[in-house]
């Protein structure tokens, strides 16, 4: 049931972000569902299969998408990754953990994004809309990452989910 | 590091244009079209069911004078308006599609899903293979040129849009005829840039660009943008001008995929 609930997360996070969030977007920027869920699973899972998760979740974006297809699998590898080594050492039941991992999630993987983007020789155009772009789906990440916290945090948690580890 | 390299190379091969896609993303594209189709569906009613409640504000108190219209009723007639304007678009695209029947053979389709990603400009609609939609097909509007076809799945299809970054059409300046340019997305939905203008085109903001003709993809004449600014390059050689789409985007609901066209000198022999 746990995997089952892992695995339908990055399909129901695709399906949103690519028809509701186009209704409420902010300054036509939809935010990344994914990258939020990939981020909540490093610092709440007790296993170390954070980097394969994030690699899965972005390969399936990238499948969808059929672009460039490992760019989001690196890039949410990678976050993976970096947001585990942190999992230790910060105080997960603040709220404001779960905001900050994901406002430094979305930065990282805009940069990731950019930088693999050279590889395939298709770069962004780097312009203020760029940086818009990035800064509107950072702040929409975290407006989001604050309700889905608390509802990760608690299902993460609960009875229920630690017996069917 | 073997893992990091196949994905660079992955990236690497899916990056450029593919002439075909792999089955499992058609596969994925066809899973989620329904799901997305269903979705806009409900938006569209709980659309006309929003505007009727907005509307509602005002006109109570036009109910409060007379006292006799009842909810329901209401709710009706903004589902109408909603249909009215839904026929308005239909007949327009409809009349594009008459008028240019002995042009090109086209497929209306509906918009049923936007990208998932800000970094591309893409649409998915209803239509794919099995209503003969195919890859490179180029998709229009009645307000202008919307993109190209570029994952055509059974029941879905993959639209990348003209201002997405990997895009580039032949143009031309419908006013002067004499600039031939190309027409690139910026990855930004409200503008595309027109680069390797040569110096001395006479270009001027207000001017239309419309799509050259030069390829097999995009029929000619197809109106593209108004031109807004123009920037001359540094070697002064050639200029580039930053033009607004036709079409805006983001209240696409149908497009017109033209499945196949007749280059313009045989339209014309067809004509006389």
């Amino acid at each position: 049931m746990r995997l089952l609930i892992l695995i339908l997360l990055p399909f129901l996070a695709i399906f949103l972000q690519s028809t509701i969030f186009h209704s409420y977007s902010i300054k036509g920027t939809v935010p990344d569902l994914v990258l939020v869920f990939v981020v909540f699973y490093a610092m709440l899972s007790a296993s170390n299969r954070s980097v394969g998760y994030g690699f899965a979740c972005g390969l399936l974006e990238d499948l969808y998408m059929g672009r460039m297809i490992g760019i989001n699998a690196l890039a949410k590898a990678l976050i993976g990754f970096i947001i585990k080594r942190f999992q230790g050492v910060v105080f997960k039941e603040n709220i404001w953990v779960g905001i900050i991992a994901v406002v430094i999630g979305s930065l990282v993987n805009a940069l990731i994004l950019f930088v693999l983007s050279f590889t395939s020789f298709t770069v962004f155009h780097v312009d203020s809309h760029m940086f818009t772009r990035v800064f509107s789906q950072t702040l929409y990440n975290s407006l989001l990452a604050a309700p889905i916290y608390v509802i990760y945090y608690r299902i993460a948690y609960s009875d229920w989910m630690r017996k069917n580890r | 590091m073997v893992t990091l390299v196949l994905i660079i190379f992955l990236m690497h091969y899916s990056a450029a244009n593919r002439s075909e896609v792999s089955a499992l993303e058609k596969w994925l594209g066809d899973v989620y079209a329904p799901l997305q189709s269903g979705l806009t569906d409900i938006q569209a009613w709980t659309q006309s069911l929003g505007t009727g409640f907005a509307d509602k504000n005002v006109l109570k108190q036009e109910m409060e004078k007379l006292q006799q219209k009842n909810h329901i009723l209401f709710v009706e007639n903004q589902q109408l308006k909603e249909n009215k304007a839904e026929v308005e678009r239909l007949r327009n695209l409809l009349a594009f599609k008459d008028e240019n029947t002995a042009a090109f053979d086209m497929e209306a389709a509906r918009v049923i899903a936007r990208s998932a990603s800000n970094w591309y400009q893409i649409l998915t609609i209803d239509k794919g293979s099995t209503s003969g939609i195919e890859k490179g097909m180029a998709v229009v509007h009645p307000d202008g040129l919307v993109g190209r076809v570029e994952r055509a799945g059974r029941y879905s299809s993959q639209v990348w849009l003209i201002t997405d970054h990997e895009l580039a059409v032949g143009a031309i300046i419908q006013e002067t005829r004499e600039t031939r340019g190309i027409v690139e997305g910026t990855g930004n939905d409200s503008i595309v840039r027109m680069i390797n203008i040569p110096y001395y085109s006479q270009i001027e903001p207000g001017q239309q660009v419309v799509t050259s003709g030069l390829s097999y993809t995009y029929p000619k004449g197809i109106l593209i943008g108004v031109v807004e600014s123009i920037q001359k390059e540094e070697n002064g050689l050639v200029q580039n001008a930053i033009v607004a789409p036709a079409v805006d985007f983001d209240k696409l609901e149908e497009v017109l995929v033209i499945k196949s066209f007749l280059p313009e000198g045989e339209v014309l022999i067809e004509g006389e």
